[in-house]
This record gives C-alpha cells, structure tokens and sequence, in this order.
C-alpha cells in the first residue's frame, strides 16, 4: 500500500513536471473504478463516462495546484460522486429519463449484475453513492463523510439504510 | 459486495476509456504553458467592452483604454484553471442548461434550462425553458413551478424577506411573488428584452416597451413611476447598466459584478473565455479558456450572474 502511495506521489509529481507518463500512470490507475463509480451510481454509460473525463480534466487543469502529500483517488472521487449524484438529481428534475429506463440498457449483464443494478437503482441517489463508496472503493464512514462534507452520522444512516434496502430486494 | 459490484459489466467499458484517454491526453498536451499571439482584434474588442463598461463606473477616456490594452497585453491569465477571483457563486447558461459555479471552480448542472437568475441574496434561482417557470436552490432542490408558455427573461428581486420574480412569457411581461404565489400581468406590450429591478426600497421594475419607450414601474400596483425620459435623470448606476443593455448600446456579453464588486466577469466568446478583470484596487485579468467544451456547450456559454458570498 505505502509502495502504491509513493508511486502514485511520482506520478503526480512527474505530471506536474509535464511528462505525459505521469498522468497516464495516474489515468489508467484510476480510470477503471472511477467510471464504474459512476456508472453505479447514474446507472447510464454515456453519463458515466462524461462524468469520469470531467473529473480528470479538472484534474488536469488543476495539476499545478494539487498538493502532493494527498492522496489522488479520494479527490477524484469526491468530484467523481458529487457529480454523478448531480447528474442523477437533474435528470430526475428534468423527468427526461426514468430509472428503470436506464435499467434497460445493460442487456448482457447477468442476471446477478442485473438484479443488484435493480436494486442499486431504487436507492436515493445519495445512498447509492454512500454504498459505492463504501463497499466498491472501500472508505471508511469516517473518509466518506470527510469526502462528501456530511456529518458521519449521515453517512452510517445512509448506509444503513441502503443496505437494508438491498437486503430486501435481493 | 465488492466482487459483485466490480462484476457489473458496463456496456463500451472499453471504448470508454480509450475515449477518455484520448482527451484527457490532448488536455494535458495543451496544458503547457504556449505563448499566445494575440491578435489585436479581439484585444480590440474586449477594450472597447471595457472602456464601456468603465464608462458606467468611471470616467471614461484615453487613459482607461491604455490601461486595459496594457493590462491585457501582459497576459496573467491562467488559462487551464476555473476558479473564481473572488467570494460568491457563477451563474452560467451553455446549451446543456444552467450551471452553477463553485467558487474554486466545481460546476453543478441544475438541469435543461434556457435562461437562469440568482434571487437577490443568492439563496435561490430562477430558471426557466420554453414553458415552465422554476425557482430551486442552487444545490437543485426545485422549490415551486409555474408553467407558462414561452418563458423568458426572469428575474428576481426584492428584499431578504419580500421578493419578486419578473418575466416575459408569450410576449407579455408578468411579475410572481417569491413563493411562486401571486402571478400577474403588468404589461402586454414589453419589448424583447430583459427587465431589470431597481435597486432600494420596493419593487420597481425597469423595462422597455415595443415602443422603445423605458419605464419605471411599482411591480406590485403597476402604476408608472416614470416614463421616456433621458436615463440619467432617474436611473441610478445600476439602472444605467440596465440602460445600456436596454438600447442596444453594447452587444459584448453583458458583465457581471462579483459580490464584493471588486471584480467583473465577461464572456469574451471569440477566444472562448470568460475574463474576469478587477475593477478595484488596481486592475488584473484572469481568463478561463475552453469555456464551451468546460460547460459541454457549442455555442459560447453566458454568465447569467455572479452572486453571493456565503
């Protein structure tokens, strides 16, 4: 882990030097889990994906400010997740779409993908990203309240309760 | 549940990431800092935006406009990052609807909205699209809606604890209170152009009719306050910004003032950038370039408002 902390400091230091290998070690690092968090939590592959480059291109523009005694990963997250609950609420606002619509397009997922998709589905949008968080990127309570700026209590309750929710559907 | 989760398969895994890639790659090739050439047109142009502007909030003249070609000749912008020169929060319209900017640059889209405006202390926004009428919180929470046919141009002023939101719909200008209560006609022949609202006591509308006639109108009994005379006489600053938008005067994106009326924010849309330029306490520039792909707009995106500090 402390290996994996320090190679991902000289990523980021070589980004900010502008060597290209530097953020590319960090894109492909990051990547995977930052457009599956996504698509967890928005549930729709297109958006999914604008939501991911978004954060890495404010990463990009941001690199030169970036302290590098942080970590990378939880600030990309937290950009990742506020933006796709964002993302979440306004299609909700808009009506556009419905859950169950975007439910439609995994057809070849199985039907264990499917039914916990289902189930991540009829959660709040808040609590699917509480439960990405916890149980993809495995925060603690404590990191995901520091990372979303809620009292950790909030986030044990959210928790809490979308797992229940799970358990039932499933 | 981690397996499980990781197990979810997601349609164009792959292409997505190789798409991603590919931008996230040109945007760090373009990061690096690249001398600009600026030619002397759109300095040209921002200058005499400027020099209209400082025309509202200074005297203008030869001096201004040196100033500001001086200032914009030693480029200080940042052009990579988005981050606000001062306290308070952007309001902005792009073809994908209205955003709200975090002062160190976080966007959140509020949804498919044409047109958008701050309440006067920042707590709320109005927005509209072709047949809805929406107050939210900035956050997107919607608080009421009124559907009215082709929405445009709303808003809203009044006091902390009295508010007023003006707007055009179907050619006629109404006024609703700030609770969404209270919707009413006060005039059926305004001109296509935004109304603004007087700054002090009451709710005293400015606007122009089809005649090209500007008046000052109490919003709540739609009396006529005043009526076609020169603006200087009963305008004050801010109504003489209104003014000038009013007549045409300028078509550079209208500026925005920031909270702490330090700092003014234009589009500058040939350059696709929004420039901020400090108006007090001696003057800089920063610019925010790749405005339009920044809010996933073609077209070049508007600042609808810079309000308030928290």
């Amino acid at each position: 882990m402390a290996a994996a902390g320090r190679d991902e400091r000289a990523s980021v230091r070589a980004a900010q030097r502008g060597h290209a290998s530097g953020i590319e070690a960090l894109f492909r690092l990051h990547w995977p889990r930052a457009f599956r968090t996504a698509y967890l939590v928005v549930h729709d592959a297109a958006a999914a994906e604008d939501i991911a480059q978004e954060a890495f291109l404010a990463a990009v523009r941001n690199l030169d400010r970036f302290d590098r005694g942080r970590p990378f990963g939880p600030w990309l997250h937290r950009i990742v997740v506020n933006r796709a609950i964002d993302w979440t609420r306004a299609r909700q606002l808009r009506g556009e779409a419905e859950l169950q619509d975007a439910l439609a397009a995994p057809e070849q997922a199985g039907a264990l993908d499917e039914s916990l998709l289902g189930a991540l589905a009829a959660l709040p949008p808040e609590h699917r990203a509480v439960i990405v968080l916890r149980h993809l990127l495995e925060y603690t309570p404590g990191e995901i309240a520091e990372l979303l700026g809620l009292p950790r209590g909030t986030v044990n309750s959210r928790l809490r309760r979308g797992l229940d929710s799970l358990k039932e559907q499933l | 549940m981690r397996r499980e989760l990781e197990r979810i398969e997601i349609p164009d895994e792959h292409e997505a990431r190789e798409r991603a890639w590919r931008l996230v790659e040109r945007a760090f090739a373009e990061r690096e800092p690249q001398p600009q050439r600026r030619s002397w047109k759109p300095i040209a142009v921002l200058a005499v935006a400027l020099v209209a502007i400082a025309g509202l909030l200074s005297p203008p003249g030869r001096a201004v406009l040196d100033e500001i070609r001086q200032v914009v000749g030693v480029k200080e912008s940042q052009p990579a990052l988005f981050s606000l020169p001062a306290a308070g929060r952007l309001l902005v319209l792009s073809d994908a609807g209205a955003w709200v900017v975090d002062r160190d640059g976080s966007k959140r889209l509020l949804g498919d909205y044409r047109e958008a405006s701050w309440s006067p202390f920042g707590r709320f926004v109005v927005v509209s699209r072709a047949n809805e009428l929406v107050a939210m919180a900035p956050g997107g929470d919607v608080h009421w809606t009124l559907p009215r046919p082709d929405v445009r141009f709303p808003r809203w002023g009044g006091s902390r604890t009295d508010t007023r939101i003006a707007y055009l719909s179907d050619g006629e200008l109404r006024v609703v209170g700030g609770n969404g209560k209270g919707d009413r006609l006060l005039d059926s022949q305004p001109a296509d152009r935004a109304p603004m609202w007087r700054q002090g006591a009451g709710h005293v509308l400015v606007y122009q009719r089809r005649d090209g006639t500007i008046r000052a109108v109490d919003a709540d009994t739609g009396a006529e306050l005043e009526r076609k005379v020169p603006p200087e006489t009963f305008l004050s600053q801010a109504d003489l910004a209104l003014a000038h938008d009013l007549l045409g005067v300028g078509d550079f994106a209208t500026p925005v003032r920031s909270p702490d009326g330090r700092w003014l924010a234009v589009g500058w849309a040939e350059a696709d950038q929004f420039v901020f330029v400090r108006a007090a306490g001696g003057r800089q520039i920063r610019a925010v370039a790749n405005v339009s792909a920044q809010f996933r707009s073609r077209s070049f995106p508007t600042i609808a408002g810079w309000c308030c500090a928290p």
